[in-house]
């Protein structure tokens, strides 16, 4: 029995800033979305947050079922059995999960290993292995905990010993897992890390971070047996709905269910998986669509627009669509001439059509940006206007520099981006526009890997960023200096702003949503005037199913949760 | 006969040598962008440094192009001071280096917190189990302790205490990490010697994948060139000695349509009829269900392949074959009064086969490497798909192994070639 009231008293023992939300919620200043991400984030555990958020609120209660589990509809008539067919290359790196560097290779694991937080499909990280965390005022200091009586598939318990050792090996130079780079805040190593019991662990942060909830869901922080000795597919112990039957990833990778498998926070009563098993069967995308529609598979990884474009219209194909922060950066080298003058970005911002531009590149799925790299998905994103198109204001732009600095019209530039992401759209829409408004702009567009190469070293390019659950996050790997002032490796434009930083640590260190929504407005506003990128859009993801495949969610970062999905012969 | 032979074979080795180092010095890696692949973006120049050091790449091209060849494990074995050993893990079927201590004893090392060597005991299973610590350090001339092993994942390893490795105790009483090595020798047995070592793309054997894909594409390439070349040489004799008819025409436009439509065009056309349409075939050649692939995989992959192959056989045996026909001596052969049938099989054939054969050998070639589309669209591993990934990652040794795959086939073509042309032509047999 669910407890059909949550006291505010309740509320504060889990975190003293949780009944604020709560108030703020009932105020209307906070969706129930909101308030379940910060309350979980906080320590709530979703089941209570959710019943919270139920309790309060102005909105229709309806909408509370679909805070509470995106796939809670069609839990009713689950049924158990079948194997899930998904079309995915498999033929990658797969030996320490911690290194993992693709998500392919991450979505075998996880069927198999489980991770201490579960990131939603929703955009809401919810405590997974831990039974739930709490944060200190500062959010320096954070208790893990962790669910007792959750079993390996080699019959062993998890305890603090399992996490410690995940922790030292994200943590290891010679791993090399990107956890590592996330974990910026662990200082002292290992150090930091406190063994309060067999079931608690405590984190000592540097500074503050709301982040470390999200950090736990980083995909290569899977969790393994402390006895792992580094190849996942000869030992694939975790503590996942599955486990690895075969791996032969030249050509399929099976899973088969585990029947002892703990049955996630709802309990082994949940009946979870209900799949019998999952193959991953090594294709490439234009395989993946014929088998998809020719129905051999049920689901194949990560589409691209225009396999959705295939897809929205076929009646055996059920499309799920979901907001991301998956975005394309425009941006220049604030250290090389003449792109040291911001006011030539500007031009060049306000040379975009921002639907014309999410039309072409992305057929029109997605959220158009305000320059600012920071996604209306983000929990405290500060809603701005959609700047208009200005080829007009451009002009003067460009004129006023012409004038200022002696150079002639048009001004010749390159802009250098990849073809696989829509770049090449986005930069085509842009050459017309800034042609019109004084540049003499030439393309150089390569394939992924030719720009991959060069990313960071380009002076005027388009690069595609991933999605990041926190709107922090992404900021903190790109738009600041390190502690010796020098750009730090992902600042791609080398642009380092004293207020931004600033006004980012702030952010970052706020977990009140109101006050953290006014630094990021301020963030925001900061890109607008002086930051050296544009943000024309931000991509919707999708999922593209057969119809008889049942609860299965798009996901932001196409992780694949599966422990819920289940097969309707009848459909 | 014999001179000729000899002749063609020195000059396969030798053609195999230069390839192999003209690819070594092409595909080298001259910066680091194949370290981001493996490590992702996110990864930090310390992990790549580290990543680079562990992978031997810092080492010069000629000491890798020899490890490659002829491999590195005597070097290992000298440096380590005892034998090593390559050994199946039955657990993964792919295989890793140990110490052989004799009596059946393997072991890798891992040095401890207390800088300690703990020696890891392989057991029949494939894991280890680790046994006490125990010291090992030995003392060059300037007093440095330093130690030669293996490290846990089989690669020959140097260990030393000079404060590059760092010692981690924690308030929590956790030790684990200790001791990193300083420098890394990637083992293999060479390529001369059937291993080309691990895989920076996969993690796995090269040799094994080179096994598994070159099998798959034989399989793929033979099953076409069984359907296309008989048919090819059937349609091509027919067109050409009816020379300007109706059936001449007729076969050679639609023999032009077929090689005239690339792969990708056709492949999806068949795909679009007979997969999702009619639903007759599989779309595609992936072992959906774990039974292995049946001979429907086959239909549509070979189909291609044959629409795009018969076009141009067939020009090449008509052109030759009415060639030959306009020869003086077919025109005594008839005018004598010799069957027509027997003047075009004993007297025609025979000699307008020379040309084609040139074609069919060229063809066996890019049956073998350059499928790779017909490969990616019905989703065969196959090695031209093999080869294209790695090249993409920018997985040098298995791109190499694999290219070398290809060239193998394309000398031993040339010589088979070489060969036929002497059984048909005399004129080359004894000069």
């Amino acid at each position: 029995m669910k407890p059909r009231n949550v006291s505010k008293k309740y509320m504060a023992k889990v975190h003293p800033r949780i009944p604020e939300y709560f108030d703020m919620m009932n105020d209307g200043r906070l969706t129930r979305r909101e308030f379940m991400r910060f309350a979980t984030l906080l320590g709530m555990s979703a089941g209570v947050a959710s019943v919270a958020a139920a309790c309060g609120g102005a909105e229709a209660p309806a909408a509370t079922d679909e805070v509470m589990d995106e796939g809670s509809m069609d839990e009713g008539g689950a049924k158990a059995g079948g194997t899930l067919l998904i079309g995915m290359e498999t033929s990658a790196i797969l030996d320490h999960p911690a290194r993992l560097s693709w998500i392919q290779g991450a979505n075998i694991v996880r069927q198999v290993a489980e991770y201490l937080a579960e990131p939603g499909a929703d955009n809401i990280v919810r405590p997974w292995l831990l039974e739930s965390w709490e944060a200190n005022e500062d959010v320096n200091e954070w208790t893990l905990n962790i669910r007792q009586g959750i079993k390996f598939n080699n019959g062993d318990e998890l305890t603090a010993d399992d996490v410690l050792f995940n922790f030292d090996q994200w943590l290891d130079d010679e791993v090399g897992s990107s956890v590592k780079g996330l974990l910026n805040y662990l200082e002292g190593g290992m150090n930091d890390l406190e063994r309060v019991d067999d079931y608690t662990i405590k984190m000592h942060l540097s500074a503050g971070n709301i982040g470390v909830p999200v950090h736990l869901t980083h995909y290569p922080a899977a969790i393994m047996h402390r006895d792992f000795q580094g190849d996942f597919v000869a030992s694939p112990v975790g503590t996942g709905p599955f486990t690895m039957t075969e791996y032969n990833p030249d050509q399929a990778v099976v899973m088969t269910r585990r029947d002892d498998y703990w049955g996630g926070p709802a309990g082994p009563d949940s009946g979870f998986p209900y799949l019998d098993g999952i193959r991953y069967i090594n294709m490439d995308k234009d395989a993946a669509l014929n088998a998809l529609s020719a129905g051999e598979i049920h689901t194949f990884y990560q589409p691209r627009p225009t396999d959705w474009e295939a897809m929205k219209d076929n009646a055996d194909i059920n499309v799920v669509a979901t907001s991301t922060a998956q975005t394309l950066i425009l941006r220049h080298r604030v250290d090389i001439e003449p792109f040291n003058d911001l006011r030539l970005i500007k031009a060049l911002r306000l040379c975009q059509d921002r639907q014309q531009i999410l039309n072409l590149a992305w057929f029109g799925e997605g959220d158009q940006g305000v320059d600012a790299h920071i996604a209306p998905v983000h929990p405290a994103y500060d809603e701005r206007e959609i700047p208009a198109q200005d080829i007009e204001g451009a002009k003067a732009l460009l004129e006023e520099w012409a004038a200022e600095t002696g150079n002639s019209l048009p001004l010749a530039v390159t802009l250098v981006t990849k073809n696989d992401e829509g770049e090449q759209q986005y930069a085509e829409v842009l050459q017309q526009a800034a042609n019109e408004a004084g540049f003499d702009m030439s393309l150089d567009i390569t394939e992924a890997s030719g720009y991959w190469e060069r990313w960071d070293e380009v002076p005027l390019g388009i690069t595609s960023w991933t999605h990041r659950p926190l709107g922090t996050m992404v900021l903190e790997l790109a738009y600041i200096a390190d502690n010796e002032g020098n750009p730090v490796a992902w600042n791609e434009t080398r642009w380092v702003d004293e207020e931004f930083s600033d006004t980012l640590v702030a952010a970052a260190s706020t977990l009140d949503v109101d006050a953290r929504r006014v630094h990021m407005g301020k963030l925001m506003d900061i890109f607008w005037e002086r930051g050296p990128i544009g943000v024309a859009f931000f991509k919707s993801a999708w999922r593209l199913a057969r119809h008889e495949v049942k609860n299965i969610t798009a996901h932001p970062t196409q992780y694949d949760l599966m422990y819920n999905v289940w097969l309707d012969d009848a459909a | 006969m014999g001179r000729f032979l000899f002749r063609s074979v020195i000059s396969i080795i030798v053609t195999m040598v230069l390839v192999s180092i003209l690819l070594f010095v092409m595909l080298d890696p001259r910066d680091g962008a194949v370290l981001v692949k493996i490590l992702g973006i996110e990864a930090t120049p310390e992990q790549q440094e580290s990543l680079a050091n562990q992978l031997a790449l810092d080492t010069p091209i000629m000491t890798r192009y020899l490890d490659w060849v002829i491999g590195n494990d005597w070097r290992a074995e000298r440096l380590i001071g005892s034998d090593v050993v390559l050994l199946e893990d039955p657990r993964t079927g792919d295989s890793s280096w140990w110490i052989d201590e004799g009596n059946e004893r393997y072991i890798q090392y891992e040095v401890n917190t207390d800088g300690l060597m703990v020696p890891l005991v392989r057991q029949p299973a494939g894991e280890y189990i680790k046994e006490a610590p125990v010291d090992l350090w030995e003392t060059d001339a300037e007093g440095n302790k330093f130690f030669w092993g293996l490290d846990a994942k089989g690669r020959g390893a140097l260990w030393d205490d000079s404060g590059a490795t760092e010692f981690i105790s924690t308030q929590t009483g956790w030790q684990e990490l200790a001791g990193a090595p300083v420098d890394y020798i990637p083992i293999r047995k060479g390529v001369l010697r059937g291993d080309a070592g691990i895989s920076w793309r996969t993690s796995r054997s090269i040799s094994n994948a080179v096994y598994l894909r070159a099998g798959n594409t034989f399989k793929l390439a033979g099953l076409a060139f069984v359907v296309v070349m008989p048919l090819a040489l059937l349609f091509g004799i027919i067109a050409g000695i009816n020379e300007g008819k109706f059936l001449d025409r007729f076969i050679s436009i639609v023999g032009l349509i077929g090689t005239s439509t690339p792969e990708f065009v056709s492949g999806l056309v068949f795909i679009l009829l007979f997969a999702l349409t009619w639903s007759l075939f599989p779309s595609q050649s992936a072992d959906l269900i774990g039974t292995g692939l049946k001979p429907k995989h086959y239909v549509l992959p070979v189909l291609t392949l044959t629409a795009v192959e018969l076009g141009y056989v067939i020009r090449m045996t008509r052109a030759s074959m009415v060639d030959v026909m306009k020869a003086p001596y077919i025109r005594t052969a008839i005018i004598k009064g010799m069957p027509y049938r027997r003047v075009v099989l004993r007297h025609a054939l025979r000699n307008a086969l020379m040309a084609p054969i040139t074609i069919i050998m060229l063809h066996i070639n890019y049956l073998v490497g350059g499928i790779v589309v017909v490969e990616a669209i019905f989703a065969y591993p196959g090695l031209g798909d093999y080869i294209f990934k790695s090249a993409v990652f920018g997985d040098i040794y298995a791109l190499a192994a694999a290219a070398m795959v290809t060239v193998i086939v394309a000398v031993l073509t040339r010589l088979f070639g070489d060969l036929a042309y002497t059984l048909l032509n005399p004129r080359i047999r004894f000069s």
